[in-house]
Order: C-alpha cells, then structure tokens, then sequence
C-alpha cells in the first residue's frame, strides 16, 4: 500500500554510524520529494551506549515524530529491546543477527521481522564490517520499495568526497542489502509516493538556520562556550565567520563569551552567543547589565532537560521562566520562539534587529528536539534579508555636552553612538545613571530612567512576530503551544480536523513580552483550552492563566520525560476531555 | 581636544571629579593614566575604557573616554569583545585585587593567554576596600579583618608570577606614590602590542594599615637598578617575582609575541564597520551546500 508518512528508526550503539546512515536516509528522503524531520536520541558519550536516530518521511512539511515507528532497523538486541514496544502492528524490523539470536520473547507476532547478518556480508563479502550500516540502508530501501536509482544517487553524493573506492565499497553494500531482501524473497513492505521534486529546497538542522539567519542578519562577532545542544552554532560560526571577515572565540566559561559579546556590541558588532540551561544560568548577570546599558545583544538557547545537568542531549521548554524572569533588578528583554527550521532562521535575523533598534538584550529559544533536528525547508530570499540598525550614530561625530546617550525618547531608545565618534564619550555604567551617563541615585532620576527602559517593551508591541493561527479559526477546542511542540500539534490538529472535530491552535512566536491580547482574543468563545508543552510546572500555562485569570476549560498537557511529543499523545487528552469521540472516530 | 594642540593631561578629566578616600593610591593611577595618554596623543574618543567593580572600578567614571563600567570581575572580557570589535581602538582594562585576582582571576589567566593588544592596570591596595576592609587576595596571611578575625588563613596570590606562568608577553609593577615612574610603566606598556599588565601597589588609607605607604617605601626596589637584569628573561623574571622579601618595581617582563587579533586574523578593518550588505556571494554558497 502507498504511504503518505514513514517513520524509521536506526538504533545501535554510539559511534557506530548510526548517524551517518541515517543522514543518508533523510537525504534520500529530500530527493524523493518528501519533507523530512528527524530527531536524535543519543546518551551524552561519545561512543557507547544506545544511540538511536528516527527519520520521519511524509507529504506533510514541518511535522514533528509520528505516533509510531515503521521500520526498526536494529543493529543489535538492544536496539530491538528497548524500542520494539514503538512499532506499530505492521510495522517491520530488520534484525542484525550476526553477534546475537533473536529471544523469542522478543517477536511481537503484528510486526515483520526480516533477519540478516549484516556485519557478517559486510566482513566476508565486502571485506569491511564498517559498510554493515550501508548494507542495513540498502535492505531497507528494497523493504520501503524507494526508488533504487534515488538512493544509488545519494550514496554516491553522501562518499563522494572520501573518493571512488569509498564510493563503490558503499555501492556495493546497498548491492548486498537488496540481495539479502531479494534472497529471502521478501516484498516490499509498502511503496511511499514519491512527490514531484521541488527545487530549492534544503535540508539543515534548526541550528544550522539559527547560525546562518544570524550570519544573514549581519552577525559579525560570536562568543561561546561548547555545550550540548547549543555547540553547533558555534561550530558553524567558526567556520563561516572568518570568511565574512567576523571572528567567533571560544571563550573560557559563558560569564566570558557573554561579557565579550557585550563588549563588541557596545564596540558596534552585530554580537551573539548560544548556549543552554546551565550556561544560561551563568550569564544571568550579565543579561542585566545589557539592559541597565541598553546594549542590544543576541542570546542563542538551546534548551535541553534540567535541572543542573539534568539531561544534556534531551529536550524540555523548562528554560522558559529563567529567560523571562533571570536577574536581579527589571530590564526589558525579548523572547522568541521559532517552531520550525525556516522560523530558525527568521526569528533569528527578527532577533538581531530587535535587538538593535531597541538596544536591548533578545533571547530565541529552541529546544533540543528542534535545535538539533534536521528538516527540509525552503528559506526567504537571502537578498531580501533586512538589516535594521536603529537609532545609530556610528560615524561623523556628536557635540561632547549635548549629546546625552541615555537621552529621553518617546519610544524609550534613545541615539546609540560606537566609540570612534569624536564628542560621544561617556559612561556606560551598570550603576543608575543620568541621561548623560552619570552615576546617580536620585529617584527622580531613577524613576524616569527606569520608566524610559521599560518603555520599550510597549512600543515594540507592534514589530515583534505574531503568533500563527492554524486549523479552523471558530472551533470550539483550542491548543495554545509553541518551539518544537509546533509540528506534533500541527499534525494532531490536522488529523481531528480530518476526523470532523475542529481545532484552532495558536502557535506563540513571540514569549516576551507576553502576547496577552492575541492571547485573549484567541481564547474567546472557546469551550476548552489545552497548553501543550514540555514542563513539569506548566510554565507557558501558569502564563496563559495570568492573562485569562482562572478558567474551568484550561487543561495542560505536559511531557517531561526528555522526549518530544508524538501527535497521538496531544490527540489522546483532547478526546478524552471533549468526549471529541463521541462525536467522530479520530483516526490515528 | 583639537588636534592642533599637543594633549594635556587636563584633555582626560571628567566633569565628574574623582572621588576616592583622601591620600587614596587611586588618585595616582587616574593621574599617571591621563598624563600616559596624554603624552601618546590619544585622542578620547579612540579611548574605551572598562573597569571593574570596587573602589578602583570608579575609575571608569573619571577618565573622559568612551568607558564601561560593567559586573564585577568581568573587565576583560568586556575589554576582549570590544578591542575585537574595534582594534583600531586603544582599549585599557582596569579594577582591584579583588575584580581581578578573585573573582576575575578566571578571566585574567585566559586573557594572558590570548595576548590581546589591551592594557590591564591592576590596582592593588591588598583588601577589600568599597566593603570596609575585607581581606582580599593579595591581603598577607594573618591580616585580621572582620571576615578574618582569627588572621587571614589563605596566602596572598602572585598575579604576576601567575601571568608570567601564563605566558604574559609585558608584565610592569609600579607603586601610586612614584608618579613619573609610573607614567613611564603605563606608558610602555599602552605602546606594548600585546596584552600588558600593570600591577600597581595603589595603599588604602582607611582599612589597610599594614601595607600603608611607609610601609612600600621600605618594602620596594626598582628592577632596572639590579646588575644584569633583562626583562627579556622569562626565568630571570620568575626568580624576581618569587622571591621572598623586597618588591620589584619596573619593567619586569616584556617578550613579543602575535596578539590575538594576529593569530585570529582580523582584517584591518574593524568589525564593527564591516558593510553587512555585502556578502550576497558567501551566503549563496553556504545554502548550496545544503541542497
């Protein structure tokens, strides 16, 4: 039968090419015409331990996991143990037999099992265990009935730097994989419709689109610390920013990169740094002083499970309070939340030009079930880009006495001028200051200065992004969420609506300051209201509620073991609640 | 300041008068600090200017420039984004003992190391000075203090020994009571291409009444006047450094080395006047390789 989603799943131990081949796979996805999500769940080591990465295929752009896995391929028991039970009846499993027999305790009797000793072929017949993984690609592309010219095409792209003996070993071992599928004689399991190819499509992380919208957005400065899931995006700035003629350090801890980007920012450089919870925590201080000096910086979080260390290499949205609330004192600051890869990028260049035109610190909070996951996606037209610097004096020259930096402005932002300029010297200091810079604690100074600040986050209100309604815009049930919850509530949304039970979600781009009126008139006329997210305390929830005041028709729906959701698990509580099912089947 | 006329340390004051305990070493700094730039011919403006905090973070208040005054500790890698950002900016770093040897003293071993063409003047008073005589990492073990009532328990930090370990490429000490020596260390070490360090023994007045001036006066020695001594000897420099008894005031370690900027290649023009329009190319080759 022809399938609109296929959701596959290579498990083994880490390090062992898992990864790669199932790169391979998501590219040969792309060049089916599919859209492509996948999401890694590997154990923070670097080799050991059981390591699986999911590739999810379908029609559909920018979903998240699908509510069961298709296709297993285990690369050894363990594999099979600790996700046999995510297969869905009908499902099927390819099996390494080489190393260890199937315990029949094991053999769930509604799925397939299609049994190979492919590190066995791989040594004796190819000479090398390591294209195991190859062979395992080429078994399963013969089981998913993909179109053999397709995935030759993308071995060939995938090795071809390593040179041509690499590249026809591993052309060989897809050879090998069909044979062993053929030999059993084995039909295809199901034949997924290749759609027409749509040019122009790429397929990169969330944070490959983080760091290339900021190197769009004029990003010309990175300081970071390595940490999980955040340290792609300093990978990738250090190799792209040189060539731009920008510089990323590798700084000693966050209090450095984030002190140091502070500095190059007051310098003029488009400035940002990336990191995660506990990193986050480290700059906290510093946040502060980028308001108190109204010096416009941008804060990569790549959220993962906390607390403290908590789970470095899983995803959560506890790291949305500290974001909104960190630090002693009050300073205006801004929060955005992509959902998708392409909202990676955009928000991400929205961030830098918030940052600047209101001189204020802007955090885009991912997480790691996005940050970390690759997509296909089509990017807005890179010459399109728009670089908005704001109120900018970074030439000429000022009247030393008249100009003021902190001078009062309607709009709270006051003229920005970079060291260089002849006549704008003064005092930035994280001490309350004057208008002119200077130190004081007098209140009625303090009270005007503070007001100023404060009072960007008012005049913002209308430029920052706006949430995105999807389904059907009067229904009676409502789902408010956002980050990577976006594509497993897109998807339970589409299928209720598909089932006859209209939905209306409300994906919440901007966190900070809080959307309240889109809040308030999203929830009108609702019968009940479901907040979808990854916490244990219900934070974006406890926020919906501050807006709304206390409502019977508010349920949470949270998930806090450090996976994402599957669409199943938000349609699930929905029907339950609504009695949804009484009124139509929801197919799942 | 026009550029007709030769600067004077005046071309350095703020409205703001200084404002520090009377007989503060800090008065000194500030002083040899204006009349250095002067005589370099800085102009103000090239001038960015990041303190810590403290009684010697104030400094930054006092110096017309474009100065940062931010958290505690954190002066050098402020001092580090900045000069990245602008290296046609002359950026100097200043703060404590205690901004710099505690709190900092992460920031100040990595700062060492990468050798970024800024100045860091330490000013060293030995105690805790804006929270009234706290001991503080250069205070002398058993100096008794509200926090340390039985005696300080810890040893007093080397910064110099430390950075030299680091692998500084200048290293000057001078004492805020021997102003020209002082201009003439701050001076050098402004000129030094590379991250110089000043450590200068700057006696609070009011909370230390061991390390007091008399106390310097008796207990300082300049380098320069030691037979044979070559502030190129890394090892020369060490033994200087370390040895017990009387302080070293000078030039004690100068080497040149790449500055990080150097090593980082940074084009000649500053960052932050790159043109962010201009890159259409490299980012239509980075989508390329995405397809």
């Amino acid at each position: 039968m022809e399938q609109t989603s296929l959701e596959v799943m290579f498990g083994g131990q880490g390090g062992d090419g898992s990864l790669t081949t199932g790169d391979a796979i998501a590219a040969i996805f792309k060049r089916c015409g599919l859209a492509v999500y996948t999401y890694k769940d590997f154990p923070s080591r670097i080799r050991g331990g059981h390591t699986n990465y999911v590739i999810r295929a379908g029609s559909e752009p920018d979903y998240g996991l699908a509510d069961a896995v298709d296709a297993l391929v285990a690369f050894d028991l363990e594999a099979v143990t600790a996700h046999i039970d995510e297969l869905r009846p009908g499902g099927f499993v390819i099996f390494d037999t080489s190393s260890e027999a199937l315990p029949a305790r094991l053999r769930r009797p509604d799925v397939h099992w299609h049994e190979f000793p492919l590190a066995r072929i791989a040594k004796d017949e190819l000479g090398r265990e390591i294209v195991r993984n190859t062979i395992a690609l080429g078994a399963f592309a013969a089981l998913a009935g993909i179109d053999p010219k397709i995935v030759r095409d993308e071995i060939r792209r995938t090795y071809e730097r390593k040179g041509e003996t690499i590249v026809e070993l591993n052309l060989r071992a897809v050879d090998a994989g069909e044979r062993v599928v053929a030999q059993a004689h084995a039909q295809p399991e199901q034949r997924l419709a290749p759609l027409p190819i749509e040019d122009g499509r790429l397929m990169m992380l969330g944070n490959d689109a983080i760091a290339f919208g900021a190197l769009v957005a004029g990003c010309r400065f990175m300081a970071g610390y390595p940490i999980t899931p955040a340290t792609d995006i300093l990978e990738w700035m250090a190799r792209e920013l040189p060539g731009v003629g920008g510089v990323v350090v590798q700084a000693e801890d966050e209090l450095a990169a984030i002190n140091m980007i502070l500095g190059a920012a007051f310098a003029g450089a488009r400035a940002m740094t990336a990191t995660s919870g506990p990193g986050q925590a480290l700059m906290t201080e510093a946040i502060g002083l980028a308001g108190v000096l109204e010096i416009p910086v941008v804060v990569i979080e790549c959220a993962r499970a906390g607390p403290s260390t908590g789970m470095p290499t899983k995803t959560e949205q506890s790291a949305l309070n500290h974001l909104i609330y960190s630090g002693h004192g009050e300073i205006p600051r801004v929060v955005l939340a992509p959902g998708t890869v392409r909202e990676s990028f955009e928000l991400t260049v929205d961030a830098f030009n918030l940052a600047e035109r209101y001189q204020l610190p802007v955090f885009v909070l991912t997480e790691q079930a996005l940050c970390q996951s690759k997509s296909t996606v089509t990017l807005p037209d890179l010459d399109a880009v728009a670089v908005e610097r704001g109120k900018l004096i970074a030439g000429g020259s000022v009247t030393f006495g008249d100009y003021q930096r902190f001078a009062p402005a309607d709009d709270g932002v006051s003229p920005r001028v970079l060291p260089g300029v002849p006549g704008g010297m003064h005092l930035a200091a994280g001490a309350e200051h004057d208008p002119a810079g200077v130190v004081s604690e007098n209140a009625a100074n303090r009270k005007r200065l503070m007001e100023k600040r404060m009072r960007k986050l008012e005049s913002m209100r209308d430029e920052l992004p706006r949430p995105i309604v999807h389904g059907v815009a009067d229904a009676d049930i409502a789902i408010i969420g956002y980050g990577s919850n976006r594509g497993p509530i897109a998807e339970a949304v589409d299928r209720l609506c598909g089932s006859g039970v209209p939905v209306r979600f409300l994906q919440l781009r901007t966190l900070w300051p809080f959307p309240d009126g889109d809040i308030r008139s999203f929830v009108r006329g609702a019968q009940h209201v479901f907040v979808v997210e990854n916490t244990f305390t219900g934070q974006l929830e406890a926020l919906v509620r501050g807006v709304v005041g206390p409502l019977d028709i508010l349920h949470g729906v949270r998930k806090y073991d450090g996976r994402p959701f599957r669409p199943i698990e938000i349609v699930d509580p929905i029907v339950r609640l609504t009695h949804a099912g009484e009124l139509a089947a929801v197919q799942s | 300041m026009t550029a007709a006329r030769v600067p004077t340390a005046k071309d350095y004051a703020t409205e703001t008068a200084a404002w520090w305990c009377p007989g503060c070493g800090d008065y000194g700094v500030l002083s040899a600090l204006k009349s250095a730039l002067a005589g370099l011919a800085i102009a103000p403006e090239n001038i960015a200017f990041v303190a810590g905090i403290g009684c010697s973070g104030k400094i930054a208040g006092y110096l017309h420039s474009y100065a940062f005054h931010g958290a505690h500790g954190r002066a050098l890698p402020v001092a580090t984004g900045v000069k990245l950002a602008n290296r046609a900016l002359t950026v100097i770093a200043a703060g404590g003992d205690g901004d710099g040897y505690a709190i900092g003293a992460g920031h100040f071993v990595h700062t060492v190391r990468r050798n970024p063409d800024i100045t860091y003047i330490v000013m060293d008073n030995q105690t805790y000075g804006l929270t009234k005589g706290q001991s503080s990492p250069t205070s002398a073990g058993g100096y008794v203090t509200s926090t340390s009532p039985a005696g300080n328990p810890d040893n007093p930090l080397n910064g110099l020994a430390l950075a030299l370990a680091a692998g500084a490429t200048f290293l000057a000490r001078g004492f805020a009571a021997q102003p020209k020596a002082l201009v003439a260390l701050m001076t050098a070490a402004i000129a030094h291409r590379g991250f110089s360090i000043v450590e200068v023994m700057s006696p609070c007045v009011t909370f230390n009444k061991h390390n007091t001036y008399a106390w310097f006066r008796e207990n300082v020695y300049d380098i320069a006047e030691r037979d044979g001594y070559a502030p190129t000897d890394r090892g020369a420099a060490f033994d200087a450094l370390t040895r017990d008894g009387a302080i070293p005031l000078g030039i004690i370690y100068r080497e040149n080395r790449p500055t990080f900027e150097d090593r980082c290649a940074l084009p000649d023009l500053p960052i932050a006047q790159l043109d962010l329009r201009s890159c259409a190319r490299e980012y239509a080759a980075i989508a390329r390789d995405y397809r």
